[in-house]
């Protein structure tokens, strides 16, 4: 018996310390080799080289990035707060309720790559965007939906039931209960919901592939246009062999807008307590 | 006041067409891509589309559409995966419920799901630089492989996996730890003979759970797996659904066949990930 708990006991630490030492690896390894491509040039600049990304920098890449991040952040935000509130506060029907959670569900289960395709046929084709930062920033924020779908509703969910009721017995109405009370209450985790989002979509590669990202593009903030995007200049730059030294540096920035939008969901939600 | 009174019937129903508009997102994805890929249906058939062994899209001596091989690389990859990341996800799971004072826990939790946020692209990256190099340095021919591909998806999957076992195997601790103290037994036989068993069921879904995700995942394997659609041996070359999508779709002409066909074996990737999530539902409303 002494033999099964021991085993047991070295397999726990064993697997938790290694789950702890792959997170400070992957950080470690891209902060470490990434730190010395990074100056102002490759910040500032367009991509340059006989070879294009070789040389200069991945300026358009960062604007493109954030500009379709930030149109599916606004998106899915208010699609989230709106379902969330008419989940949580307008839906009596438990059987209503419950389909459209499974709905949501299944759309957090569709996979990127497939939302690419969607995105490509239905912003691209049928609606006559064309390849562009908006059709991108559409196709991520129908990914990011049910992340900041599920994330608001549950903080609704644990608004205090004692102050809407006092609000409804005040005569009040209830849009302006959820307006004034629900609402402000509920900021702190909204807005976490939705900086934890943005960092999932600064990041996804799949569903932008085929929408909005392109090899090189101008420094411009014009949403009507294809862009570079850092995750899909990191993946060419690596696979067509262009080079590693830059894809150090592109990566090093990935990580940094991750590691910044973790570092401040966390102090929003424990702001809260 | 008054204001507010007048617009609240408004605002239900802004809320209301936001809600359906969500509704109504999900059921035009599914017609899209099913709209894309009716022709294929129609002129190769379900069958031989899901049967058929070979992939050959654009080629003078005729066309063959046919993916087999590169359902069963996903399907190969993702059990690779799930394999590799069971022993370490239950033993993590272990380490942060019934190791950890709830405090250290509290603080390594969010620790471990940053696992889960790193964009999937850089997981490729690390996977070419680090594990195919490693692989070649042990002087294997190429060192992108289905198991590459595993390890990396593990790796990515890992999350998943511990927060479903962590905070079952929590609760039961939480409701079994006075007793067996009181009982007088090691906090390790605890571990062993009441918690491992009690956590069975919420580790057959965490590994169905990671299935589903492991199978949609792109970027990550696609990078390390070799992308050539033949069917998959552990040391050798294959290519998922996703990565083939991901890297044909710039070739296919729109309209074409193996437009369609690529549209097609995304429906039928969408489907096996939707049936994955139906039987973790039935699970979870069998079991929890």
């Amino acid at each position: 018996m002494r033999l099964k708990e021991n085993i047991i006991r070295i397999w726990a630490y064993g697997s938790g310390l290694l789950v702890i030492f792959l997170v400070f690896y992957i950080f470690g390894y891209i902060f470490w080799k990434g730190y010395n491509s990074i100056n102002w040039e490759f910040i500032t600049d367009v991509p340059k080289g006989m070879i294009l990304g070789t040389e200069g920098g991945i300026a358009p890449a960062i604007i493109g990035s954030f500009l379709s991040t930030s149109i599916a952040c606004a998106i899915a935000g208010i699609f989230g707060i709106c379902t969330g509130i008419h989940l949580e506060f307008y839906t009596e029907n438990k059987k209503i309720k419950a389909m459209i959670q499974t709905i949501v569900q299944c759309m957090g289960g569709v996979p990127s790559i497939v939302l690419g395709l969607f995105g490509y046929t239905m912003f691209v084709l049928h609606l006559g965007l064309g390849r562009s930062v908006i059709s991108g920033g559409l196709t991520l924020g129908i990914m990011i939906f049910p992340v900041v779908e599920t994330r608001i509703e549950k903080a609704f969910k644990e608004v205090d039931e004692n102050l809407i009721k006092a609000s409804y017995s005040m005569g009040i109405s209830k849009a302006y209960t959820i307006v004034k009370i629900v609402i402000p209450l509920c900021r702190d985790r909204i807005i976490s919901a939705l900086i934890l989002a943005f960092g999932y979509a600064v990041g996804a590669t799949a569903p932008i592939m085929f929408c909005m990202a392109v090899i090189n593009s101008p420094v411009s903030f014009n949403i009507t246009k294809p862009s570079m995007s850092l995750s899909y200049h990191l993946y060419i730059l690596l696979t067509q062999g262009i080079s590693t030294e830059k894809a150090y540096g592109t990566a090093f920035v990935l990580m940094l807008v991750l590691l910044s939008v973790i570092i401040l969901s966390q102090i929003l939600l424990r702001k809260r307590k | 006041m008054l204001f507010w009174k007048k617009y609240d019937k408004i605002f239900a129903d802004i809320l209301k067409i936001a809600a359906l508009v969500s509704f109504f997102m999900i059921s035009f994805i599914i017609i899209f891509i099913l709209k894309e890929s009716l022709p294929l249906f129609k002129e190769i058939g379900l069958k031989e589309f899901i049967l058929g062994r070979r992939w050959k899209p654009v080629s003078v001596s005729g066309q063959y559409l046919g993916i087999l091989p590169i359902i069963s690389a996903t399907l190969y990859v993702s059990f690779t995966a799930v394999f590799i990341t069971l022993p370490v996800g239950i033993g993590c799971s272990i380490f942060l419920s019934c190791v950890l004072p709830l405090k250290i826990r509290n603080i390594l939790k969010p620790y471990v799901d940053i696992l889960a946020g790193v964009p999937s692209v850089i997981y490729g990256f690390m996977g070419l630089v680090v594990l195919v190099k490693f692989f070649e340095n042990m002087g294997m021919a190429t060192g992108e492989t289905v198991l590459a591909g595993g390890i990396l998806l593990s790796i990515m999957i890992l999350p998943f996996m511990i927060s479903v076992c962590e905070e079952n195997m929590g609760e039961t601790r939480k409701r079994y730890e006075k007793i067996s103290e009181a009982m007088g037994v090691s906090k390790w036989y605890m571990v062993s003979e009441i918690i491992l068993p009690l956590s069975l069921k919420s580790i057959i879904i965490s590994i169905i759970l990671s299935l589903g995700r492991a199978m949609g995942e792109t970027m990550a394997v696609m990078m390390v797996i070799g992308n050539a659609p033949i069917f998959p041996k552990l040391m050798g070359k294959a290519q998922t659904i996703s990565s083939l999508i991901a890297l044909e779709m710039g070739m296919a002409e729109v309209g074409s066949l193996h437009y369609s066909a690529l549209f097609a074996s995304g429906f039928i990737l969408m489907m096996m990930i939707f049936c994955t999530n139906i039987f973790i539902n039935y699970l979870k409303k069998k079991f929890l």
